[in-house]
């Protein structure tokens, strides 16, 4: 008899943990995450592109960071994979990079896009957030790559690199939620 | 499957150890150096974070093996847990209490440091250079607003095929390094730039086109991609000619190349000081992390290596304790391996030539012990073969060891008595007091040799043991060798009774007949012719010869029987009907001698031969008889049952009245031929004992308190044999007996 309440109570527990663990997501999606918001891939020229829409929505602990010279890297993931009932087959991998940083002397917000080396300034944090969110007519995938009869998926990720952070502020970033910035991966089909 | 011996001294012994406190070491090198933002180690902060953690985390399985490992020697008592644990005790005190020190006085060196590199009066001071470069260009950028707007004014009649003519030649005029001339929905109409390779003007921002839109100006400052400050002014272009639609003119200034340089060495300094300013905390609290990382990482390898050193040190003692315990158990086989060339090496190596040698010796032991023992076991063999008894006692005259025959002979377990002393065996068994009085006796005397025939009497019946003493050398006791020699005796006497009767048959039987008949034959030839006296003489004289030849008739057949006595045919018996029986035959008309009765009706039935029991009493009374010369006095016949020295018999007296036995013939009185009487063949005791010998009993003769003899006789009761040997009583013997 004894061993029935045992496995009743590992279940309520293995309940308990599965239940915070779906939990955890909508805790941690409260004021500060990054949220994608719509993605739409266009073929153009023979040329996968992509148009996306991402929430920056940052921490106040990152945004004071930020405000006191602290650069702040966020990089996005883009993926395009070929579907396969066993594993997805990463065909393309592009990772953009944006140094984002405060100009004290000009009072401007500076966007450094690292992969093309060019810089944006805008004289609020809203407007330079605004141009990051919102990537227009990246180029993906060549179509021609593309076999016509089988499923292709784009996915997206927007994060912040903890890494790039000075070293002082790593270990507090790894285990502080307000560092926690990921929007983790949204997927897209890419259809014609 | 054996590893190389060079990996696998490798990773064994020290040298694996120095080279992870070393790698840990540099790990936490880097990562100290890491904390102050080096470019290359910044880079690996986080994995030399990882690196250190998974160490300590290492190190905290390592030692929660060592301690769980050691927790259960210590409860098993393994030997040399108890050293190990208080060597490791003693080695984290000492290691932890000067680290935990120096980690608490750094710790608040760490936070005054750090604390100490900010200055209220340089914030300020960056402030305020940071105002100031901003009010030096703010002054620049009002000037340049000016020029801006005169050159908004010239161009505002200017249509848009003339316009990028004229604006390259208002830009070659003023210091404007681009102008642009947009629509005010933002689209470029003309623009001149002073750089050939930029291709695109510069956008004109949202924020600046609502404003002018609105009629404001817009002027900012601009920190260009690798080319520095630049002063961007925006201005409307009011609408002029009806087929000029206003515009927006933008300028992009270069800011002087001194002024340039200064303010971003501002920009520079300041945004650095405000980084280093907010990281503040977070780099005290990684000082403190990587301090305490290595507090931490120190104190655990401090430990591991008392670990590891109490092991070193104390694998000799414990494997020495090992080797004590095993010899103390008797192992002298165990070598131990030897540490080193130390004092613990000398040990090891002492401790082994020492059990080498015990064991040596006590092969030695036990090879002379089974020498002895074999020597033992051989004599042993004889002694238990041998059919005489011995025992031999130790100097108290304790019992120490007896043979086979020896409990054979005695009728006793003597292996059960071993180590009692012999008087002890008296009281237990009593049957043998009368050997071991003999024996004690004989043992107070100082001679080496003594010899004795000693008669027992048990539930065996009558035993005559020869027995003989020896001193064993040194004063370490005495052997006593015993043998039965009942039957011998039995046999010898009966050989030479025999041979007596046969020569009384013989020699004196066949003349006895001639002289019977010759007087006979004068007196029936003489008598009547002889005158009356002669005649009554020759009657007399021939009347005694036929009379005495008869009487010695009777003799020699009395001897022939004695000699030649049938075969036993033994039955049960009830003795006092027999006595009754024999009585009767005594009780004449003129009889003045009193025969008495005292039975025992419960006396139960004896084995023995109706013939002889009847001769035998038939001899005792004529004894008696004759003893009281056939007058006034009384013969009293009493039986009883008795139990002593766990012995059932049966035992007739018959004691009378008479003048009793003298005292020189007590000894020799059942011997034949010996007798006080006138009369008597002096064979009717002899042959009593004779009967009594067939039989398994004992005779006793002695003279009452009260005058007279008493004959005591005893007979075994059949199955009395089996009751036990052991068991004492306290019913003593009767004790004068005089001779058996």
């Amino acid at each position: 008899m004894p061993a029935l309440p045992n496995r009743n109570r590992g279940r309520a527990w293995l309940a308990a943990l599965l239940l915070a663990w779906l939990a955890l997501p909508v805790v941690a999606a409260d004021d500060h995450d990054f949220v994608i918001k719509s993605i739409e891939t266009a073929l153009e020229d023979n040329v996968w592109r992509l148009d996306a829409k991402i929430d920056y929505r940052f921490s106040e602990a990152a945004l004071n960071a930020l405000r006191n010279g602290v650069p702040l890297l966020i990089q996005l993931d883009i993926q395009v994979r070929q579907k396969r009932w066993y594993w997805n087959l990463t065909l393309a991998e592009l990772t953009q990079g944006y140094l984002l940083l405060y100009h004290a002397l000009s009072d401007t917000y500076i966007v450094h896009n690292l992969n093309s080396g060019t810089q944006e300034h805008f004289r609020n944090l809203d407007a330079a957030l605004a141009s990051l969110g919102h990537i227009r007519n990246l180029p993906l995938i060549d179509a021609e790559l593309l076999a016509p009869d089988r499923e292709y998926e784009v996915r997206l990720r927007a994060l912040l690199d903890i890494e790039s952070l000075p070293a002082p502020m790593r270990p507090m970033a790894y285990i502080s939620s307000d560092w926690d910035l990921d929007s983790g991966w949204y997927t897209w089909p890419l259809t014609r | 499957m054996a590893a190389h011996p060079l990996i696998r001294r490798l990773f064994t012994g020290s040298a694996p150890i120095v080279a992870l406190f070393v790698l840990l070491l540099a790990s936490l090198w880097l990562m100290s150096d890491a904390t102050h933002n080096s470019a290359v180690f910044g880079q690996l902060y986080t994995l030399l974070l990882g690196v250190n953690l998974l160490a300590i985390v290492l190190f905290v399985v390592l030692i929660g093996r060592s301690v769980w490992t050691l927790f259960r020697q210590y409860r098993r008592q393994v030997a040399g847990s108890r050293l190990t644990a208080r060597l490791v005790v003693m080695f984290v005190i000492l290691s932890v209490t000067p680290v935990s020190a120096v980690y608490f006085f750094s710790l608040d060196f760490i936070k005054r440091g750090i604390d100490s590199w900010f200055d209220v009066r340089v914030e300020n001071a960056l402030n305020d250079a940071l105002e100031l470069s901003q009010a030096a260009l703010g002054l620049r950028m009002n000037d340049l607003l000016r020029d801006t707007q005169d050159m908004a004014r010239s161009l505002r009649d200017v249509d848009g095929e003339m316009a990028a003519l004229i604006l390259n030649d208002l830009r070659s005029r003023s210091e404007a390094y681009e102008l642009t001339l947009f629509s005010l929905k933002g689209d470029i109409l003309a623009a001149s730039s002073g750089e050939a390779e930029r291709l695109l003007p510069m956008r004109l921002d949202s924020l600046s086109q609502m404003l002018v839109r609105q009629g404001k100006t817009d002027v900012e400052l601009v920190p260009l991609h690798e080319a520095g400050l630049f002063i961007r002014v925006a201005v409307p272009l009011p609408a002029g000619a009806p087929e000029n639609p206003p515009r927006i003119l933008q300028a992009l200034y270069p800011v002087p190349e001194r002024i340039n340089e200064l303010a971003t060495s501002v920009q520079s300094a300041f945004g650095r000081y405000r980084e280093v300013a907010y990281l503040r905390v977070p780099l005290k609290y990684s000082f403190i992390l990587t301090l305490s990382l290595v507090l931490l990482l120190s104190i655990l390898m401090a430990i591991w290596a008392a670990f590891f050193a109490a092991r070193r040190l104390v694998a000799p003692i414990s494997a020495l304790v090992e080797g004590t315990r095993a010899v103390a158990a008797g192992d002298y086989e165990k070598r131990l391996p030897l540490p080193g060339r130390d004092e613990l090496g000398f040990l090891v190596r002492s401790f082994n030539e020492m059990t080498h040698r015990i064991a040596m010796a006590r092969n030695e032991a036990r090879a002379s012990q089974q020498r002895a023992e074999a020597q033992h076991a051989y004599l042993e063999t004889v002694l238990a073969n041998l059919s005489s008894g011995v025992i031999t006692l130790d100097a108290e005259h304790r019992l120490r060891t007896a043979n086979r025959a020896a409990g054979h002979i005695l009728n006793l377990d003597l292996d059960r008595h071993a180590g009692e002393p012999l008087a002890t065996l008296a009281e237990r068994h009593g049957r043998l007091q009368p050997l071991i009085e003999s024996l004690e006796e004989a043992l107070q005397e100082p001679f080496a040799d003594w010899q004795e025939e000693i008669t027992l009497f048990g539930a065996g019946g009558r035993q005559v043991l020869m027995c003989r003493i020896t001193a064993l050398p040194d004063g370490a006791g005495h052997v006593i060798v015993f043998d039965d020699i009942t039957a011998l005796i039995q046999a010898q006497r009966d050989a030479a009774w025999g041979e007596v009767a046969r020569r009384l048959a013989h020699e004196i039987k066949n003349p006895l007949t001639p002289i019977q008949l010759s007087a006979e034959r004068l007196r029936r030839k003489y008598l009547h012719k002889m005158a009356p006296g002669d005649a009554d003489v020759l009657d007399r004289a021939t009347h005694t010869i036929v009379q005495q030849v008869e009487t010695l008739k009777g003799m020699v057949k009395a001897f022939s029987d004695y000699a030649r006595m049938p075969a036993l045919k033994l039955e049960e018996v009830d003795l006092n009907a027999l006595i009754r029986e024999v009585r009767e035959l005594y009780r004449g008309g003129d009889m003045r001698t009193r025969i008495r009765l005292h039975l025992d009706d419960a006396a139960p039935p004896v084995e023995a031969d109706v013939g002889r029991l009847r001769q035998l009493l038939t001899n005792l009374l004529k004894n008696a008889l004759e003893a009281m010369d056939y007058g006034e006095g009384e013969i009293r016949i009493s039986t009883r049952c008795a139990e002593e020295h766990a012995c059932r018999y049966l035992e007739l007296k018959v004691e009378d009245t008479g003048p009793g036995i003298p005292e020189e013939m007590l000894s020799q009185l059942f011997e034949p031929y010996v007798t006080s009487k006138p009369r008597g063949s002096g064979l009717g005791l002899a042959i009593v004992k004779k009967i009594v010998e067939e039989h398994g009993g004992m005779l006793l003769a002695r003279n009452r308190s009260g005058g007279g003899a008493c004959i005591v006789i005893r007979l075994p009761v059949p199955g009395a044999a089996s009751l036990s040997d052991d068991e004492p009583t306290n019913e003593k013997p009767d004790d004068d007996h005089a001779a058996a």
